[in-house]
């Protein structure tokens, strides 16, 4: 076991931070957002050509044969930058779900998607799910055709910009129900479609999609019905341990900001640096930041392992990590003053993503309730 | 980056449970995973196992006796140790005293002391702060005066764990009160010496495991000497920076944790069980996760050790591992319910008190462990240390 970066990783590291530094600097990210309508053709090139999209992928996936810790290490340095494109929902959520899904339509997008043919996203988080991830009512019926997909789905990341959604619906089953959820490719611009776009609290952009009566071919349907849970389960693992090294990453740019300001800030004819009140709130926030990143090590090294045992460590990291997100990022604010709730002061903006992380997949109260049923069943 | 699990690793944590299953007396063990101190005895009998099979000082080189494991060996074979009840043995001797006379002691003092100290034929006192000095450990009194071939000490110790069973102490004492550096030297003394009185300290827990040394003109021969003199502050923070990568205690972590989880599942009265109260249970899990960081944090420090990462992971593990045991153990106490207030007595488990087998010893440990924030530099001199070193604030 060693947690250093080897050369492959650390070339990776290094080339992802060289071009956030030198494409993602504040100025240029708040005209990205706010002008930019939070997304850059250009970027997303970046993201193709560098190979970035496959980084994390095994080589009969069309990747270079990385694994989680290579998307970890993207996510970080993104989460330093808080790049606002979909990188994660493609490369991430997308491109996991499709690989536990498996099936040659499934592979064959994942190829796609590498090589920027097409930006699928996966269409799947309803309101009420809160982190479950069987939590579907949207329907898939069968026509003489293929099927007809009706419902909603709640907050899609990145869904302004696909152009194919990973849809999940149900075909038999109540709501929660494990089985009956299956996946579908359905076109952005299928009739019936509706999509309500949306700027998230980061400046990120996401749709809120509605299927009525959407007819899609027999062979829209991805791997076999009504089993699509286990693939969901999986993508859902992968992206939140992915969302948790991107927490680290902003967690960790904003705790060195909020240290470089404590240092230039002067009151009372000395840098504010100097009392031991806020000295010791830094160091609360170092260890926050660092058992976060121990965290995301231990869930990183159980994305492989069975199920129960992946999803456990999968809350134990999104509930360290969430609480550690709105200390660190509020704490960066507090010891700011006034001017860290202002627009133009980036620790705010690091505060806005760090809170959405939190609040998405299950907040750490959800997780801490799947934590509980792991050891209530063992006790 | 491999955060995969060494299978030799895996083996070796086999081996060492199949030995305790074997080895370790279970009275012995269930009275230790109670929280109650360990007695002189089951120590001194335990050591004397350890020492039999050559793992007596498991971070020990085998120059010295020990088995020459691995850091992560090491640190299996603790935990293994303590979440099977095993006496903690004299850890004065083996992580403290043992490290500094092999590197700082000559080869006379190396025979004297580190074979005995392996075998358990000498418990050690640690004699490091006194009443005056805490945090500001440099600030020591305690004076020894060179006379011939002989130092004359006198001073106050205090907070010594264990030193009512020890033979030898090994303490830091001012031989240079003019010095500009801190003038400190590191000295050991047989217990029994003429001038040495030791007072037992009885702990909010009505437990004993501190005691005061006084130190009354104790004369010792100037081989005692370990190192160069007024060099002694230097070794001392030696000793406490081989520790840092086990101060978060994670073994004593989760035990506790286990043990919470083993209280909150009993079937009470009516049937129900208070792990399943879904407030109560969360609250577990809080902690559940909290120890997660901490394990991963304690095997990062395992690793960095080798990669000589600058971040102060001892003050890290040291805040929060103390935190965390302090939480664990309010929550044992108000699992228990009527019962967790309690006194059962420390060593007469078959009393007749009232409430089930399983209270006793929770309210004492619990009481000693308010020590953890406090010993081994309290949290917030750690957290200014974090600021200062590493932050540069």
């Amino acid at each position: 076991m060693n947690f250093e970066l080897d050369e492959m990783q650390t070339l990776l590291k290094n080339s992802v931070a060289h071009w956030t530094a030198k494409n993602y600097g504040f100025e240029a990210r708040s005209k990205l957002v706010h002008e930019g309508g939070g997304f850059s053709e250009a970027h997303w090139s970046a993201f193709v050509e560098f190979g970035w999209l496959g980084a994390s992928l095994a080589e009969e996936n069309g990747g270079y044969g990385g694994g989680p810790i290579e998307a970890a290490i993207i996510m970080e340095e993104f989460g330093k930058a808080l790049v606002a494109e979909p990188f994660f929902a493609v490369g991430v959520l997308a491109a996991q779900t499709l690989i536990g899904m498996g099936g040659e339509a499934a592979i064959a997008l994942v190829h796609a998607m590498q090589a920027g043919e097409t930006r699928a996203v996966l269409a799947h988080t309803e309101a009420a799910a809160r982190g479950d991830v069987g939590c579907v009512s949207s329907i898939a019926r069968r026509t003489g055709a293929g099927w007809s997909i009706n419902g909603t789905k709640a907050m899609v990341w990145g869904g302004p910009f696909a152009d194919q959604f990973i849809v999940s619906a149900r075909s038999f089953g109540a709501t929660r129900d494990r089985q009956g959820i299956s996946l579908f490719l359905v076109p952005a611009d299928a009739p019936g479609l509706s999509r309500r776009n949306a700027r998230l609290s980061d400046g990120s952009r996401a749709a809120a999609l509605s299927f009525t009566d959407v007819s899609i071919p027999q062979d829209a349907l991805l791997g076999t019905e009504g089993g699509a849970l286990d693939a969901l389960a999986r993508g859902q693992a992968h992206g939140i341990v992915a969302l948790c090294a991107e927490a680290v990453g902003a967690m960790d740019r904003v705790l060195w900001m909020t240290r470089d300001y404590l240092l230039m800030r002067k009151q009372f004819k000395q840098p504010i640096g100097n009392f031991q009140a806020l000295q010791h709130r830094m160091a609360d926030m170092l260890i926050e930041l660092e058992l976060s990143r121990s965290v995301l090590y231990r869930a990183l090294s159980r994305l492989g392992s069975p199920v129960d045992e992946r999803d456990h460590a999968v809350s134990l990291a999104k509930v360290q990590i969430g609480k550690a997100a709105k200390f660190v990022g509020g704490q960066a604010i507090q010891l700011h003053g006034a001017i860290g709730v202002t627009e133009e002061c980036a620790v705010g903006h690091y505060f806005r993503r760090l809170t959405l992380i939190d609040n998405s997949f299950g907040s750490v109260q959800n997780h801490l309730q799947r934590i509980a049923a792991h050891f209530q069943r063992a006790a | 980056m491999n955060l995969e699990l060494d299978p030799a690793d895996v083996e070796f944590r086999e081996e060492v449970r199949a030995f305790l299953a074997k080895k370790l007396d279970s009275r012995v063990a269930e009275r230790n995973r109670r929280g109650f101190h360990t007695s002189c005895e089951d120590k001194r009998a335990w050591t004397r196992i350890l020492a039999e099979k050559g793992w007596a000082g498991p971070a020990w080189p085998k120059e010295y006796g020990g088995p020459g494991w691995t850091d992560m060996q090491v640190m299996i074979f603790e935990e293994e140790c303590f979440l099977a009840g095993a006496p903690l043995v004299d850890q004065g001797g083996f992580k403290l005293l043992g490290p500094v006379v092999w590197t700082f002691g000559t080869e006379e003092q190396k025979r004297r002391f580190l074979e005995p100290t392996r075998r358990g034929d000498i418990f050690w006192g640690q004699g490091f702060s006194e009443p005056n000095a805490g945090s500001d450990l440099a600030s020591l009194t305690t004076r020894a005066v060179r006379d011939g071939d002989e130092y004359v000490v006198n001073g106050h110790k205090i907070w010594t764990s264990d030193a009512h069973f020890a033979d030898y102490i090994f303490a830091l004492v001012k031989t240079d009160p003019e010095a500009k550096s801190r003038g400190i030297s590191f000295v050991v003394f047989d217990a029994k010496s003429p001038g040495v009185t030791i007072r037992p300290i009885i702990d909010i827990g009505e437990g004993h495991c501190l005691n005061e040394i006084f130190i009354d003109s104790v004369r010792l021969p100037v081989s005692n000497l370990i190192g160069e003199e007024n060099r002694g502050w230097s070794y001392a923070k030696f000793l406490l920076d081989n520790e840092r990568a086990y101060s978060a205690e994670v073994p004593r972590n989760k035990l506790a944790l286990n043990r919470l989880k083993a209280i909150a599942a009993t079937r009470q009265d009516d049937d129900r069980r208070l792990i399943d109260d879904p407030i109560f249970a969360s609250r577990i899990a809080q902690l559940e996760a909290e120890l997660a960081a901490l394990e991963y944090q304690t095997l990062r420090a395992l690793s960095d050790k080798l990669g000589g990462s600058q971040l102060p992971v001892g003050s890290i593990l040291k805040v929060r591992g103390s935190e965390l045991i302090q939480k664990i153990g309010e929550m044992q106490i108000e699992a228990l319910g009527e019962f967790g207030s309690v006194v059962y007595p420390e060593h007469n488990s078959s009393d007749s008190s009232p409430g089930p087998d399983y209270a006793h010893g929770v309210l004492a440990d619990f009481m000693y462990r308010r020590s953890t924030t406090i010993y081994g530099g309290t949290n917030e001199i750690q957290r200014t240390i974090i600021a200062k070193s590493f932050l540069g604030l």
